[in-house]
């Protein structure tokens, strides 16, 4: 590190848990973030201030107005343009010295895989059903820990499924993959602006801790926040021997 | 014993997040759900009487695998519904 880079990074170098060996592992990493709406925008915000060395932003729909309430890599000048392009730029911002790869696509199953398998880390900030399944798939395949988070109305949910470790469940497991499952949507259902800011937080948080080999992540635990009554609950959660997903690649 | 509400299922109990509800097994608290809400049993469960894919219930933090989990008045109850909204 040169001398901007500790006076940039010198509060989390401050830390025993991440010092200069923790933060160099941040500078030399790269993260994969699903989505540049409510739960990938503070992610990535915090992920390229805190110095993640290649941040690959994937997201294939423009900025909308009704995005901006809780959107926050957005401004009302992006409205239009591709988030994916109008995250980089925010990005860029905050810290010039991290690559930026915007992707401006919405992936499906193969298209995840070298993206996967080129990253330390995945963040799944993603709005539906069939990406959270095909991110799992990914992550399950190339062994790659999976930082998963949602949010709707007042309800968030976040967990780690750290793939290397053959015990981990994964997504899959917890919530097997369902043809009839209508989508429980923020456009139909609403979301309450900070709630997105929260969870994609925590996902930044676990991230920085998996990459720098911090603390204890939430792997085997989903967190669930109702932010109406601002109550936090823990579940454990376990791997399914019969998942078709994970038991099949670890056999 | 007080069990937590997602809120998908919160249409049926008038907007409440946490309910009281009583049941020796899972299976005789869903019931007594049911008689205090009717309509809120079919969403989790199906006509095999197992918990639905999307639904995930935990006693204690611990998941239940069916609806013959043993309760006790103490117990915890947490339901949730998978979410996609990001």
């Amino acid at each position: 590190m040169n001398d901007d880079q500790l006076l940039r990074y010198s509060r989390h170098i401050l830390l025993p848990e991440i010092g200069v060996e923790g933060q160099e592992k941040l500078l030399g990493s790269s993260a994969l973030v699903i989505g540049a709406g409510g739960l990938g925008s503070p992610a990535a915000l915090y992920l390229a201030a805190a110095g993640v060395g290649t941040i690959t932003l994937a997201d294939g729909d423009t900025v909308d107005l009704t995005n901006l309430q809780r959107q926050i890599l957005h401004t009302t000048e992006s409205i239009g343009r591709p988030k994916a392009a109008s995250g980089r730029e925010a990005l860029e911002k905050i810290n010039p010295e991290v690559k930026v790869v915007p992707l401006q696509q919405r992936l499906k199953d193969e298209g995840f895989d070298a993206l996967v398998a080129s990253s330390s880390v995945v963040l799944d900030c993603s709005d539906n059903f069939a990406t959270r399944h095909a991110v799992n798939r990914a992550c399950v395949r190339h062994r790659k820990p999976l930082v998963s988070g949602a949010a709707v109305r007042f309800d968030g949910q976040v967990s780690v499924f750290d793939l290397r470790d053959d015990l981990s469940p994964c997504y899959h497991c917890l919530f097997p993959e369902n043809a009839d499952l209508e989508e429980v949507r923020c456009a139909v259902m609403g979301v309450f602006a900070p709630l997105t800011g929260i969870i994609g937080t925590v996902q930044a948080a676990e991230a920085l801790k998996l990459l720098a080999g911090a603390g204890e992540t939430l792997k085997g635990r989903l967190l669930i926040l109702d932010a109406l009554a601002m109550q936090w609950r823990t579940v454990k959660l376990v791997k399914d021997p019969a998942c078709t997903v994970c038991s099949r690649v670890m056999a | 014993m007080n069990v937590l509400i997602p809120s998908q299922l919160r249409d049926y109990t008038g907007g409440r997040a946490q309910v009281e509800a009583r049941g020796a097994t899972l299976a005789a608290l869903l019931a007594d759900l049911e008689r205090r809400y009717p309509g809120i049993r079919f969403r989790m469960i199906d006509e095999q009487d197992a918990i639905r894919r999307h639904i995930r219930i935990f006693v204690n933090q611990q998941q239940a695998p069916d609806l013959s989990a043993a309760l006790a008045a103490n117990d915890e109850v947490v339901i949730v519904g998978a979410l996609s909204g990001g």
